[in-house]
């Protein structure tokens, strides 16, 4: 076993100069405060700063490793996520999933064309998967595409959609043949420019608009841009999910657990600081322990898709792991807090002005998106412990 | 990146599956479950030929490793141990068998290690006087006396004493904490098989009366044991935490395969969402118990900066994880899980005792505490 990262030799001080300078140099003043989640800004002009951005990190060779095509070794690969990580602000723009259903099911023109543009930032993504009927039981979604010519022509509507009120394209699934179940539906490529396509901000919990819903009206889709074969969207979709859930929490909590310690260093119990508190050690002590194993289950995670050897049941794990967890820190910080436990953002008394009630607020997100937390307890009881399906109408 | 045993460890657990399927399956138990011993010597010496008490101890003294992380095989080995509740002293062994070799001198080493590691002789390891972790608890005093030591006072929660054919004790010297070792039987020390929760294993309280031990059976200078104490402490866990693992993965496979086979209201239990979920919670334990054992055992192997952390976290987090799980097995299982014949009750048992004993949750959750207010700076 060695879980252990090979230091970066000195001959690399330079690579990380230049990266450094760039971020310096060009990093996007925003009026977007830095936020838990994956977070849109409201204002149009911080979306053309960040377009900006990314388009000069692709031209300088410094895009987000995790969605360029550019070819980088292990340790400009470290350098560049740790000092991107550093900026505070976006380097990825709306949902770029799709990229991974191009990739494995598109032609060959549909990745010429999308992907370099997806890494390039030029394109940004929305996904419209869910419906107000279809969350969890996605199969069911009502959105219909019948073929009229060289075209399909579409309508429902979706919720949802991260960056949809800035994106160019949308990853769309619309039901085209009348099937049960997963069957009959298809995958496609959506120019959100397309007359009939209707978007709405959609305010949530947080008091800041991160989703949207849209609605879909006579939307003429060339046949051209279905992903992969009519019908089989439910296979597209399934890989790129998988990509999803597996993408969050590899690392621990490290942060929010410092976090804890500062509040609690900083509070009062009986009158003295919450910190020598009993009770409160233990709670912090166990989210450690857990934050730490959420790092290792990480390495175990890496170290089977290094091996193809990911079942069913390890994204599902891995998302319920994190997002459990993170909800749970945010919950503590809260009480931990005391009675300021209850202000929020723009109160001057409130904790980092109020950065652990958003981030509390926003862990449903976690919980619920990319499949709820149900849903994966299904798939780790079905697909990777065999046990039988329950009666589904 | 490689966070998996390799393919001498996986063989390493399939020689010692087999070996345990053949010689010492949980069956074996059933006879001895409320006799005075659990322990097969036979076996024993068997498995001490596979490499059971040799991980930790250099070749001179028949010792040798797997691999070149050793307290990785440990608990490769540990979990094919937990997985049948095997009762014998591996534990005890193993860190006596460390200590040894680390802090043992060139006869001590020929004499009380080597036939430890061929398992010729066992070693049981008195460590405090109430089963807890913390040294303050040592309740053994060595008085200085003729050639030697005297000591005075007791151990508890002695895996096997009854059975032991010589003891590592730590004890207070007016110099501070010391360990000494005592050939069995001596004069002087009182063994007791103390009635326990757990059915599978053997643990003795041992008394000290006016014990006299030479000087050449002294590890290291009287008062400096201070930090193998807590070497020890820290391999206790790791191994705990391994054999831990391996009796979750056994009692959740049992588990599972009681929700597909049983049939109520015409369907498997286990289509239902409120097994189902259940099942997958565990699992989910279960995963992360493993990551944790892992990870400690890795962190130690390789005196990784954080072996500390990564010890508390599956201190706190396996016992509790694997009590837990025990418990909601015998849950799933129902009514028959409540019964004398099932095996459930010896893992559930197995489990509370492990609960407990080299430190509880809360213990090892402390110490946790102390080292991340110890990393974390001021903002």
């Amino acid at each position: 076993m060695d879980v252990r990262v090979p230091e970066v030799p000195a001959s690399y001080d330079d690579y990380r100069r230049r990266v450094r300078e760039f971020v310096e140099a060009h990093k996007p003043a925003l009026r977007m405060k830095e936020k838990a989640g994956l977070r849109v800004p409201d204002d149009p002009e911080d979306v053309s700063k960040l377009r900006a951005w990314v388009r000069a990190l692709n031209d300088a060779g410094f895009a987000s490793p995790a969605h360029s095509e550019t070819k980088l070794d292990p340790h400009q690969t470290r350098i560049l996520n740790e000092e991107l990580g550093k900026a505070g602000v976006p380097v990825v723009l709306g949902n770029p999933l799709v990229g991974g259903a191009i990739k494995l099911f598109g032609t060959e023109q549909q990745k010429a064309f999308y992907l370099p543009r997806i890494a390039s930032g030029e394109h940004i993504w929305t996904q419209l998967f869910s419906e107000p009927a279809a969350g969890s039981d996605l199969a069911s979604l009502q959105t219909r595409g019948r073929l009229d010519g060289d075209a399909y022509v579409v309508d429902g509507q979706k919720v949802w959609s991260t960056w949809a009120q800035f994106s160019d394209y949308g990853y769309l699934l619309a039901r085209t043949e009348e099937k049960a179940g997963p069957a009959g539906i298809t995958a496609f490529i959506l120019d959100m420019k397309s007359p009939g396509v209707t978007t709405r901000p959609l305010r949530e919990i947080t008091g800041t608009t991160d989703f949207n819903e849209v609605f879909l009206d006579e939307v003429r889709i060339p046949v051209e841009n279905v992903i992969g074969q009519p019908g089989q969207g439910w296979a597209v979709t399934t890989a790129s999910l998988a990509q999803e859930r597996g993408g969050v929490g590899s690392r621990g909590a490290e942060d929010s657990i410092a976090g804890l310690v500062r509040i609690a260093r900083a509070t009062k119990r009986a009158g003295r600081p919450a910190i020598e508190d009993g009770a409160v050690r233990q709670t912090i002590a166990r989210f450690a322990a857990r934050s730490r194993i959420q790092r290792a289950l990480g390495y175990r995670v890496a170290t089977k898709a290094a091996a193809k050897e990911l079942g069913p049941a390890d994204a599902p794990l891995t998302k319920i792991w994190f997002s459990e967890l993170n909800l749970q820190i945010n919950e503590y910080a809260l009480s931990l807090q005391g009675p300021n436990g209850a202000l929020a953002e723009g109160d001057p008394l409130a904790w980092q002005d109020g950065k652990f009630q958003d981030a509390f607020l926003y862990a449903r997100a976690w919980t619920i998106a990319g499949g709820s937390n149900e849903i994966m307890r299904n798939l780790i009881a079905e697909r990777g412990l065999g046990l039988p399906r329950e009666a589904r109408g | 990146m490689n966070f998996a045993y390799d393919e001498d460890q996986r063989l390493l657990k399939e020689t010692t599956r087999r070996f345990l399927e053949e010689r010492h399956p949980l069956a074996a138990l059933r006879p001895n479950l409320e006799t005075d011993t659990t322990l097969d010597r036979a076996v024993w010496r068997d498995g001490a030929q596979l490499g059971w008490t040799a991980m930790l101890a250099p070749a001179e003294n028949d010792g040798g490793s797997v691999s070149e992380q050793p307290i990785v095989d440990l608990i490769a080995l540990a979990e094919e141990l937990g997985r049948v509740l095997y009762p014998g002293p591996f534990l005890p062994a193993n860190v006596v068998a460390d200590t040894l070799a680390r802090g043992g001198d060139e006869a001590q080493r020929k004499d009380w290690l080597a036939p430890l590691v061929r398992g010729e002789r066992i070693a049981a390891w008195c460590a405090t006087g109430d089963g807890t972790a913390d040294a303050s608890a040592i309740a053994v005093t060595a008085t200085p006396a003729e050639g030697g030591m005297r000591l005075d006072g007791r151990a508890r929660w002695v895996h096997d004493a009854h059975a032991a054919d010589f003891l590592l004790v730590a004890c207070r010297a007016p110099q501070g904490e010391t360990l000494a070792l005592v050939p069995l039987p001596a004069s002087g020390v009182g063994v007791r098989v103390l009635k326990g929760l757990d059915l599978t294993r053997r643990f003795c309280e041992v008394t000290f009366s006016g014990v006299q031990v030479s000087s050449d059976a002294l590890l290291g200078a009287p008062g400096s044991a201070a930090p193998a104490l807590a070497r020890m402490g820290s391999l206790a866990s790791v191994i705990q935490a391994g054999e831990a693992v391996g009796a979750m993965e056994k009692l959740f496979e049992l588990t599972v395969q009681h929700a597909k086979d049983r049939v109520q209201f015409g369907r498997a239990i286990g289509s239902f969402q409120a097994i189902k979920h259940r099942l997958a919670d565990l699992w989910i334990e279960l995963e992360g118990a493993r990551a944790a054992a892992h990870y400690a055992a890795l962190a130690l192997a390789d005196e990784l900066s954080d072996r500390e952390q990564a010890v508390a976290t599956a201190g706190c987090y396996v016992r509790e994880a694997a009590s837990q799980l025990a418990g909601e097995s015998l849950q799933i299982h129902g009514g028959v899980g409540f019964t004398w014949e099932y095996d459930v009750h010896l893992f559930l048992r197995r489990a509370k005792a492990d609960q407990v004993l080299y430190g509880d949750p809360s213990w090892h959750a402390e110490r946790l505490c102390r080292l991340l207010e110890a990393d974390v700076k001021e903002a």
